[in-house]
């Protein structure tokens, strides 16, 4: 590795940790608490200010952080400490490192050097998503054991079932889609995805409804918040974490709700494509070379970034819209309805291709 | 005895349609985001373009800054009436002392040169006061009114809240409100006078 492709890596990786830890994480706080509030016609957190400037609440997040720091790290009696203190970094870290394979961009030439907007490209991309997001079940079911308490371990056992089923659902709801590309890498499936008809929801939007359910329930969020059902569990698997290690749990919830909607727009939604015109297009638009190649790179970039926070947006109305499942539901949802469906959409879509009926993108 | 088997119907029937829920989740997003974007707007209409309350749909009232309009039979802390001439209305005649349930006022009178009489002090125990406003009602000279202060009435001293003749008076006009309202109540003492 020379050194510009160190250096190359290196700011993509700044970029991708940047923009989760510093914008998303903190952002979404916010949008959770003040998007919630406008939709149930309330005002929402908008007190916290600096020189008096409150910036419609969004200082509300630097607050939440700034108390949550200087809170009492408890470890309850009788928990196992070292176990305790592991759990909320071994659902981070996954939760960020899914992100690494996500391709935020095409590749542009900038001084001779040709850059791609991925930190890892791997061939099996996809599977390390889905192999990175089952640590992160580690995180919360070991986190649950070790508070000693036994909402939490009511928590993390209901946490354990439910993110194993889906786990399962998920990877057989993609396999259609995986069908359509006849690739496993992400960046090959953004680059196929040049032209608005190529676009995964345009043939596969079954695919996406039924990923998307799963994905929510992978990630634990109402109406899939058994693991947490603070009227039945008190907080379920995080009962017994505060300070930093309650904004770990909650940092890699945000996070993970960031991958959900990065996979969706690679996966369905183009990546960073804008519909109708293609990368050399758009070089050309903002007149060639190194300028043109930035350029067209940022406006990429943007693109990508601007499907995200909607895809996170309609994950967040869902979020504030249904009610949580019960537990048996939610077995049975992932078990008796979308396994089966996503099983029946296998078949279709192998038939369809093989008959000629879904024209694979080149 | 035979058994006798009774069927129990359980709720409603639903189709496959209405059981994959896929309908009723959209009709519930469209009912939360249709919500949020109309609440968005008038709330971009309040603060960013200037638009008046009435466009308002979260009726949230932004507290110490902004305050309710009490209605007019509200009955708020008791205050005395003080006249156009600068002078307190009341006689000390001492009925609403004898008329308040909980006994929180206490009057002692005097008489001017003039042969007017008027209270020497007046002390109403706000920590007593039930508000039940029939100090008002009994009145003779529209002397002691229910005002419209509501907020900041707690204070950290009990002492604070016995309040004397001067934290009592306020100028006529400023309860012009009130008095109008207890004239023209169908149930006034001034329509049988």
């Amino acid at each position: 590795m020379d050194t510009a492709a160190i250096l190359e890596t290196g700011a993509k990786l700044a970029f991708v940790i940047g923009i989760n830890l510093g914008f998303f994480a903190p952002v979404l706080a916010w949008v959770e608490r003040k998007q919630s509030a406008v939709m149930q016609d309330r005002i929402g957190a908008n007190r916290a200010d600096i020189f008096g400037f409150t910036v419609i609440g969004l200082f509300h997040s630097l607050a939440d952080a700034l108390k949550l720091i200087f809170k009492e790290d408890f470890v309850p009696r009788g928990a196992d400490v070292t176990m305790h203190r592991l759990a909320p970094m071994i659902a981070l870290i996954p939760a960020l490192m899914g992100m690494a394979v996500i391709p935020f961009g095409g590749t542009y030439e900038i001084g001779g050097h040709a850059v791609n907007l991925v930190v890892a490209d791997l061939d099996m991309g996809l599977l390390f998503v889905f192999a990175i997001a089952s640590v992160a079940t580690y995180g919360v079911v070991i986190g649950a054991w070790a508070s000693n308490n036994n909402w939490s371990m009511l928590g993390g056992l209901r946490a354990a079932a439910q993110m194993f089923s889906y786990e399962v659902t998920m990877g057989l709801t993609i396999i259609g889609l995986l069908m359509y590309y006849q690739s496993l890498s992400l960046v090959e499936i953004v680059a196929k995805q040049e032209s608005f008809w190529n676009w995964g929801i345009i043939y596969q939007w079954p695919a996406f409804i039924l990923f998307l359910a799963c994905a929510i329930a992978e990630n634990k969020r109402v109406p899939f918040d058994i693991p947490e059902a603070e009227s039945e569990i008190v907080a379920g698997y995080f009962t017994e974490y505060s300070g930093m290690k309650f904004i770990m749990f909650w940092t890699a919830e945000f996070i993970e709700v960031v991958t959900i909607s990065a996979l969706c727009v690679v996966l369905f939604f183009g990546g960073h494509h804008c519909a109708f015109i293609s990368d050399a297009g758009l070089v050309a638009l903002f007149g060639g070379g190194d300028l043109g190649n930035i350029l067209a790179m940022l406006f990429g970039v943007a693109v990508f970034l601007v499907k995200v926070c909607v895809l996170i947006f309609i994950q967040m109305i869902i979020r504030w819209t249904l009610p949580r499942f019960r537990y048996d539901q939610v077995m049975m949802l992932g078990w008796k309805m979308i396994l089966p469906l996503s099983l029946v959409w296998i078949l279709f879509v192998g038939v369809a291709i093989l008959t000629g009926l879904m024209p694979t993108p080149a | 005895m035979a058994i006798t088997i009774k069927k129990i119907e359980r709720g409603p029937k639903l189709t496959l349609w209405e059981r994959s829920f896929v309908p009723e989740i959209l009709r519930g997003m469209w009912i939360t985001s249709r919500h949020f974007f109309h609440n968005m707007k008038t709330l971009t209409q309040e603060f960013a373009l200037g638009g008046g309350r009435s466009k308002r749909s979260i009726m949230t009232l932004y507290y110490p800054e902004e305050r309710p309009v009490t209605p007019v039979a509200y009955r708020g802390r008791p205050v005395l009436v003080r006249g156009a001439n600068g002078l307190e209305k009341c006689v000390a005649c001492g009925l609403c002392e004898a008329a308040c349930p909980p006994h929180c006022i206490s009057i002692v009178g005097a008489e001017r040169d003039n042969g007017d009489r008027y209270p020497t002090t007046y002390t109403l125990d706000g920590a007593k006061c039930i508000f039940c406003g029939r100090c008002e009602e009994v009145c003779p000279k529209e002397a002691i009114v229910m005002s419209d202060d509501w907020a900041e009435l707690c204070t950290y001293d009990r002492g604070e809240m016995l309040y004397d003749k001067e934290r009592l008076l306020r100028p006529e006009a400023s309860l012009a409100r009130r008095l109008a309202f207890l004239r023209n109540n169908a149930f006034s003492k001034a329509r049988y006078q």
